[in-house]
């Protein structure tokens, strides 16, 4: 983290609060139709795919028309509405490498455009810079002129060859981009640094949990022991090796501490050695992969939960245990010190030493009954991150960006060829310029006008289950700012 | 009754939509496309006489231009037999069923009939089409062992493919002969 240092100017909030009430309501009222584009959706599960997801329904109940396109899973290709009229196009587009679509830049255009002409997509916002769909969908939205925003879920590094190609990648991508949002300050910084962006136009808005899904049950847990729960995939990033250093440590000091792990992953032999070397089958139980329905069945059987990530943009799992009453303990890095206040989460330094010692304090407040009771500590974090206050902030970057210009071509030429060094930037001026041909050479062979536009699903033309929908979104609307605010 | 309408179809071709009301519970609709125009059809004949031309002052072999001139009547026969379909007929009765034809440009014609005990519904759908995503009109039929599953999806105007104006068209009077069968089926 030596970049913190270096950046200048705080985190400046001005893209997320309005100047003045007037404009809040004025701009609230503003409609917006937005295209969400990503690689990542469901049937696939992760962080990303919920966000979209969670995002989108919060986004419809606010009024706004929201469409999904990603890439085609197995037999699940073509047209799907999901809940509240959301709609998906799962479009056949070849999968190269982890659930990533393969890029020429040039392939995907006629459908996008397509579908953007179709729905009259107003913005295109374009989620995790994995996958090479958002990119491109990105690279196609500014040749149409249409508003674009991204948002990165994940954090990278400097050094090593493949993260100074997709960094670079970045750079070409989001040089031209509206506006971008991050996960945390931390990954700001991180994206800001990568693909060097002036940092106005990057906001943080946080993921959020949903508080009903994660609610503590003391009933659960045995207390006569001490129970740590462990959640998270079993690889090097999340710091599995410093698990196996932490448990026959604890062990030995404490006789009556079990260990819950639940995850899979390459370094599961690891635990399995530890747990085989110092005779603990009946005290560390390795449960292997869980799905996220069942994590919150885990996560209420413990009194303490550890992280011991390595990096870590923005950390659900933490957040997910604290809305469950658990006191969570951490390493320091990335965006974990934003998450929760200093009350609730024990810091250390991601090594074996510094955990133990904040897993004795968590033991030794647990056995003092000086930890606050699970209902405390999750009636504290479900007002924290919300999705509805998540889709509001959102909310309030499209409004940002739609009273925006689209630069033109030769502005964007111009700063493709600034911005992004001598020879990267002539190639990618090159490529936009040959796909602004290709999409003029598309409007002629079918104009505008012979593309049918779509039954809206969602939005304030929507024709999803009138009756009943209409009535309900009214009251919501209404009643909700009063909540989150 | 009878009445012809013009829409145009997703590549912008004119077609021409007639319907005629035989009785409230009888409805044919017949979409017809143009027919081939001798513009296209000089442009091919051309462009494969090009070719022709330019192989034989190549190779010097007068096979080709026989071979040429035996390409374009095979060619030509075969598009109008199996390719070139002209009208595309949607008859729908109350009582009995609905009847689909497509007559190809040669005079041949192919028919299917579902028996309206099968027909579950007709819904206009989306689907993705060559680098497009568009609206078509089509039959669900029921599957015969579970009463509320759906065991075919059968697309109706399949090479015609008209643009949702002219679908929504054919869908409302479809609808409202289903919705008359429906209630009579239902009362007695």
């Amino acid at each position: 983290m030596a970049a913190r240092g270096k950046d200048p100017d705080p985190p400046p909030p001005a893209a997320l609060t309005c100047a003045s009430p007037a404009e809040c309501s004025l701009s609230s009222t503003q409609s917006h139709t937005v295209c969400m584009v990503s690689d990542f959706f469901y049937p696939n599960m992760g962080g990303v795919e919920s966000h979209i997801y969670q995002l989108s329904q919060c986004l419809i109940e606010r009024g706004h028309k929201i469409i999904i396109v990603t890439h085609a899973y197995g037999n699940r290709k073509g047209v799907r509405y999901l809940t509240n009229g959301l709609k998906v196009y799962y479009l056949p587009l070849k999968v190269m490498y982890n659930q990533s679509t393969a890029t020429t830049l040039f392939h995907s255009l006629p459908l996008l455009r397509y579908i953007f002409v179709r729905e009259k997509v107003t913005i295109i916002h374009s989620h995790s810079s994995f996958s090479a769909m958002a990119h491109d969908a990105l690279f196609h939205g500014k040749t149409m002129g249409l508003q674009t925003v991204f948002t990165d879920h994940s954090l990278f590094g400097f050094a090593d060859v493949s993260s100074v190609l997709t960094n670079k990648l970045l750079t070409v991508s989001l040089c031209d981009t509206n506006h971008i949002i991050c996960v945390s300050y931390t990954s700001k910084e991180n994206t800001v640094l990568r693909a060097t962006l002036n940092p106005e136009i990057v906001s943080v808005i946080p993921n959020a949990v949903d508080p009903t899904d994660f609610t503590p049950d003391p009933f659960q847990r045995h207390d006569d022991v001490v129970t740590i729960i462990v959640v998270s995939r079993l690889v090097y990033r999340k710091g599995t090796d410093l698990l196996s250093g932490i448990i026959p440590k604890l062990c030995l000091k404490y006789p009556d501490l079990n260990f819950i792990i639940g995850g899979e992953g390459p370094k599961r032999i690891i635990l399995e050695e530890v747990r085989e070397r110092y005779q603990l089958h009946d005290r560390v139980h390795l449960l292997g992969a869980l799905e996220h329905k069942n994590v919150r069945n885990v996560l209420v059987q413990g009194h303490i939960f550890l992280n011991t990530s390595l990096t870590e943009a923005f950390c659900m799992a933490i957040l997910e245990a604290a809305s469950c009453g658990l006191q969570v303990v951490s390493t320091r890095v990335g965006g974990i010190p934003e998450v929760l206040p200093e009350s609730l989460i024990i810091l250390c330094e991601p090594s074996v030493k510094s955990l133990c010692e904040g897993l004795e304090k968590a033991i030794s407040q647990l056995k003092s009954g000086t930890l606050l009771p699970p209902a405390d500590i999750h009636n504290i974090v479900k007002t924290f991150y919300t999705w509805r206050n998540v889709a509001e902030r959102t909310e309030k970057v499209y409004d940002r960006v739609s009273r925006e210009a689209v630069l033109s071509m030769d502005k964007r030429l111009d700063r493709l060829i600034s911005h992004c060094g001598p020879v990267t930037g002539c190639i990618f001026a090159l490529l936009a310029v040959f796909n602004f041909l290709f999409l003029v050479f598309l409007q002629w062979m079918i104009p505008d006008s012979l593309i049918d536009v779509a039954v809206d699903a969602s939005g304030p033309q929507s024709t999803w289950g009138r009756q009943c929908s209409y009535s309900k979104q009214r009251d919501q609307n209404s009643s909700e700012p009063s909540k989150t605010r | 009754m009878e009445d012809e309408l013009s829409f145009s179809d997703i590549c912008g071709g004119r077609l021409a939509l007639q319907r005629r009301y035989y009785s409230p519970t009888c409805r044919e609709f017949c979409l017809s496309c143009p027919r081939l125009s001798l513009r296209s059809l000089t442009a091919v004949t051309c462009s494969v006489w090009l070719a022709a031309y330019g192989l034989f002052t190549l190779c010097e072999n007068s096979m080709i231009l026989s071979a040429a001139i035996f390409i374009i009547l095979l060619g030509l026969l075969g598009y109008l037999h199996f390719v070139k379909i002209d009208q595309e007929t949607l008859l729908i009765i109350d009582s009995l069923g609905i009847q689909m034809t497509s007559s190809y440009a040669s005079g041949k014609e192919s028919t299917t009939f579902i028996e309206m005990g099968k027909v579950k519904d007709i819904i206009i759908n989306e689907a993705i089409y060559m680098q497009k995503v568009i609206y078509y009109l089509c039959i669900l039929l029921k599957d015969p062992v579970e009463p509320h599953g759906i065991s075919q999806v059968v697309p109706v105007f399949q090479s015609a493919k008209p643009r949702l104006d002219c679908l929504i068209e054919v869908y409302r009077s479809c609808q409202e002969i289903l919705a008359h069968q429906k209630a009579t089926s239902t009362s007695p």
